[in-house]
């Protein structure tokens, strides 16, 4: 009888043990990717609602979906939802073949989704920013549920561009809410259901976003189990996650590249900002009105030698608001570094008389120590030719609430020190340049008005064919290089760092954090 | 007894309404609003936009009336919605920050106690020795250096040098919950929070125990033939705690300053971390939200404090 019970005893025990192992086991093989996704000017930490997004489209994009997406070298739009599409002659109606998939709560994607998120993108009520930017859609169709037909009442250059960031969202899930009650709703951040390879489990405010795998994503079921984002206060934070092996993937600040570069365990990752860092003259003060003032600080400042000392070579000197090789013409003028030439322009427009001997305060919204260098760098710079500016550093709040208050004070901002997206689709640059865009229609808070560049801006919107439209951009670049609205410095790479461990991952440093083609459904992890 | 309460509570009522409306005031007249917190300055953002969201947000309306209407949701307990997090409730928000901040300052006040008087007292019984010279140097040392600084040097050796902690957060991300996780992310963050503590009451402990030590009942029970250890835990250091626990009383209120740096380098979800982050964006509703239930319980808090001085001492009128 003991025997027996001793047996008894001893199975239960390993029937226990066995379990506890297989478990254990079971919990270990689960993969993870762990990454640092909203760090950086390309992320929008706590953000879940991709109407109200004007960032963090790296991880939106894990699992929500557009229709059409850039591919990973923001080359070129490709189909996402949607398998194809087709544009007529006029460019006025764009009709899309959509792909089949289920929504993450297994119910069908169909066209009536893509009706109901554009409609929703246009009304103002759920604090959408596509609102503008759809005013050319004047209705969308669906003739059946794999097909829809966006119609516009003007063609749109920029209309494919946007749709990539227009998230398509489930009808059957938020029909019943309003959309005002939709700018506030806690589905978002809750329960929000997407058609991504990853579907949403959990948000521990303002700790991490946890996702587990689709099992039946349509294009194969993702190759690790979770991914997780967690959040940082700052970038040093997320670099010091990365370097003690907590999570695999972050963005860093050029002034950490180096810790990174030569380390096997990581991989960095380089790539163009897409931000165009200039000095933008503020043509409600007098003192920029002469071209040649403009010309002269294009002469004044050393751009190439700080490009070498300050950002160690990892920026590409900018004369117009572009530096991709498609869009800069040849024969731009390249405002070579004369000292003696920028003089004799202020000399001859009478510079002493404009100005007196009053300092021009130069505003700007960049705070980290390698600004401030290039900003020392540059004071000295203008001052050999004699203009006096004198930096102003705010933080970006404040920057934001000088630029665009209602009824601006002009000599706070007389000039900046600022950047502008200038890709993947070049026209991001019209609304702080077109003259039609001055406040409060648009973000031209310079009050630029120089009718060859805004004609050339106005052809490039309305340019249909794309063969001609990098000819067209090339256009504004030459009014710009020509009127200098800006003294265009440079376009600064960006850095991502991963661990080498990670397999098959996509990141690029686009602006807003994209979105483009990642692929998460392929990432993977070694042990 | 009751009606001195009902009238505490009242005037407290009183006086988070005003510290409301001051706070309030103080966000407007600061430059800046959650709109341009909000707008990243290299994406341009058309003004029809920017207005949409103002709409959204109530921040079209005049002062006064974002006011009134705050305050009118703020008494039925509702303290509306984050700007920067999507649909996420203020108060519930605030509600869950406690906890952790909490916690945190009770590990590192607990440390902070044990170490500065173990230390205190081997100092003052080895007075002049390498021992209270060493304890003496690095307590100066804790004394004067920063939290934040203490914090990021902490952060940098022992997490991403030495990989003896986590680097920040509280819990491993996706993990389920343990008290051995929750332990290790509490382990840095709470020495380093206990650092400038530690080295303040182990200078008090040396101090009041060396005045004790030259006291005549120490003396005497020396001359009994009590044993030195007992002499000095028996006799002189339940004296010499008496200042000590004064200070101790008073550091509470100084933790909650090093704790919102400590926070802030280890993400400690607390209420140190979510007000810094709430500052950064000018997520007003956040701040004004997380003012209110850190002035209630300082109310509270101190309400508290009064009955119990009542309570254990008559001679303190309280009607």
């Amino acid at each position: 009888m003991q025997l027996k019970a001793l047996t008894r005893t001893i199975s239960v025990a390993a029937f226990l043990g066995a379990t506890a192992l297989t478990t254990a086991a079971a919990a270990q093989e689960q993969k993870t990717i762990t990454g640092g996704f909203d760090v950086g000017p390309g992320g929008f930490q706590g953000n879940f609602n991709p109407l109200a997004a004007t960032g963090g489209f790296t991880w939106l994009n894990v699992y929500f979906e557009p229709l059409v997406n850039y591919n990973a070298d923001l080359t070129a739009i490709d189909g996402a939802l949607a398998t194809e599409y087709s544009v007529n002659a006029d460019k006025t109606e764009y009709t899309f073949k959509l792909a089949k998939e289920t929504w993450h709560d297994g119910k069908p994607f169909t066209s009536k989704d893509v009706k109901f998120t554009v409609d929703l993108a246009k009304n103002g009520e759920t604090g959408t920013v596509f609102a503008a930017r759809l005013n050319a859609v004047s209705s969308v169709e669906t003739p059946d549920e794999r097909t829809a037909i966006i119609k516009l009442s003007r063609p749109d250059a920029g209309f494919l561009a946007t749709l990539t960031k227009l998230m398509i969202l489930p009808e059957h899930a938020l029909a019943g809410t309003t959309p005002k009650e939709l700018a506030t709703s806690t589905w978002w951040a809750t329960k929000p259901v997407g058609t991504g390879p990853f579907k949403f489990k959990q948000y521990v405010t303002d700790q991490y976003v946890e996702l587990v795998a689709d099992d039946d994503y349509r294009l194969g079921r993702p190759k690790v189990d979770r991914v997780i984002n967690r959040y940082f206060k700052n970038t040093a934070a997320a670099v010091a996650a990365l370097r003690a092996g907590e999570i695999q993937f972050t963005y860093v600040e050029p002034d950490d590249v180096a810790v990174f570069k030569d380390n096997k365990d990581f991989h960095v990752i380089e790539g163009q900002s897409f931000v165009v860092n200039y000095l933008g003259f503020n043509q409600q003060v007098p003192l920029w009105k002469d071209v040649r003032v403009r010309q002269a600080v294009m002469h004044a400042i050393d751009r190439q030698a700080i490009i070498d000392s300050l950002y160690g070579g990892a920026a590409t000197a900018a004369n117009c608001g572009y530096v991709a090789k498609q869009l800069v013409p040849e024969g731009l003028n390249p405002y070579q570094y004369d000292p003696a030439k920028a003089k004799a322009l202020l000399a001859e427009a009478g510079w002493d008389k404009i100005n007196g001997n009053k300092p021009v305060t130069w505003l700007t919204y960049y705070n980290t120590p390698q600004a401030a260098n290039v900003m020392a760098a540059v004071q000295a710079m203008l001052a050999q030719v004699g203009i006096n500016v004198v930096p102003r550093v705010v933080d970006t709040p404040t920057y934001n609430g000088i630029i665009y208050a209602g009824n601006p004070d002009f000599s706070q901002f007389p000039l900046v020190y600022a950047g502008l997206q200038n890709g993947p689709d070049p026209l991001g640059i019209n609304i702080g340049l077109n003259a039609a865009q001055k406040p409060p229609a648009g973000a031209n808070f310079l009050r630029i008005d120089m009718p060859e560049l805004t004609k050339a801006l106005d052809a490039a919107l309305a340019e249909t064919n794309p063969q001609q439209l990098d000819a067209r951009y090339q256009d504004v670049c030459k009014a710009m290089n020509a009127n200098l609205p800006w003294a265009t410095m440079w376009v600064a790479n960006r850095y991502g760092v991963a661990s080498t461990k990670l397999k098959d991952f996509v990141w690029v440093p686009a602006p807003a954090g994209g979105p483009y083609s990642a692929h998460p459904e392929k990432w993977s992890i070694e042990k | 007894m009751l009606p001195y309460i009902l009238r505490r509570l009242a005037t407290g009522l009183l006086m988070l309404v005003a510290l409301s409306m001051l706070v309030f005031i103080l966000l407007r007249l600061a430059p800046g609003d959650p709109i341009d917190a909000y707008v990243n300055p290299n994406v341009a953002m058309s003004q029809a936009e920017m207005d949409a969201l103002r709409t959204r947000l109530g921040l079209d309306q005049p002062l006064p009336i974002q006011y009134l209407a705050w305050l009118q949701a703020a008494a039925t307990g509702d303290l509306g919605y984050s700007i920067q997090r999507n649909g996420v409730r203020v108060l519930p928000l605030v509600l869950e920050r406690i906890g952790p901040t909490i916690l945190l300052m009770a590990a590192g006040l607990a440390i902070a106690i044990v170490t500065g008087i173990a230390a205190g007292i081997l100092s003052a019984v080895r007075r002049n020795s390498p021992t209270d010279i060493g304890f003496s140097v690095v307590a100066f040392i804790g004394i004067s250096s920063p939290a934040f600084l203490t914090a990021i040097l902490g952060l940098y050796l022992f997490s991403v040098v030495l990989h003896w902690a986590p680097s920040g957060g509280m819990l491993t991300p996706g993990a389920p919950f343990s008290v051995s996780d929750l332990l290790s992310h509490l382990i840095l963050p709470a020495c380093l929070l206990s650092i400038g503590h530690a080295a303040l009451i182990m200078r008090y402990m040396r101090a009041s125990l060396l005045e004790v030590l030259n006291q005549d009942y120490v003396r005497t029970a020396r001359a009994k033939g009590v044993k030195e250890f007992w002499v000095i835990m028996k006799h002189a250091v339940r004296n010499a705690l008496l200042p000590v626990v004064t200070l101790i009383g008073s550091t509470i209120g100084i933790a909650v300053g090093g704790a919102i740096f400590i926070e802030s380098v280890f993400n400690w979800p607390g209420m140190g971390l979510l007000l810094i982050n709430a500052v950064d964006t000018r997520d007003y509703p956040v701040i004004m939200g997380a003012t209110l239930i850190i002035g209630a319980c300082v109310i509270v808090v101190n309400l508290l404090t009064d009955i119990a001085y009542a309570a254990v001492d008559p001679r303190i009128q309280v009607a």
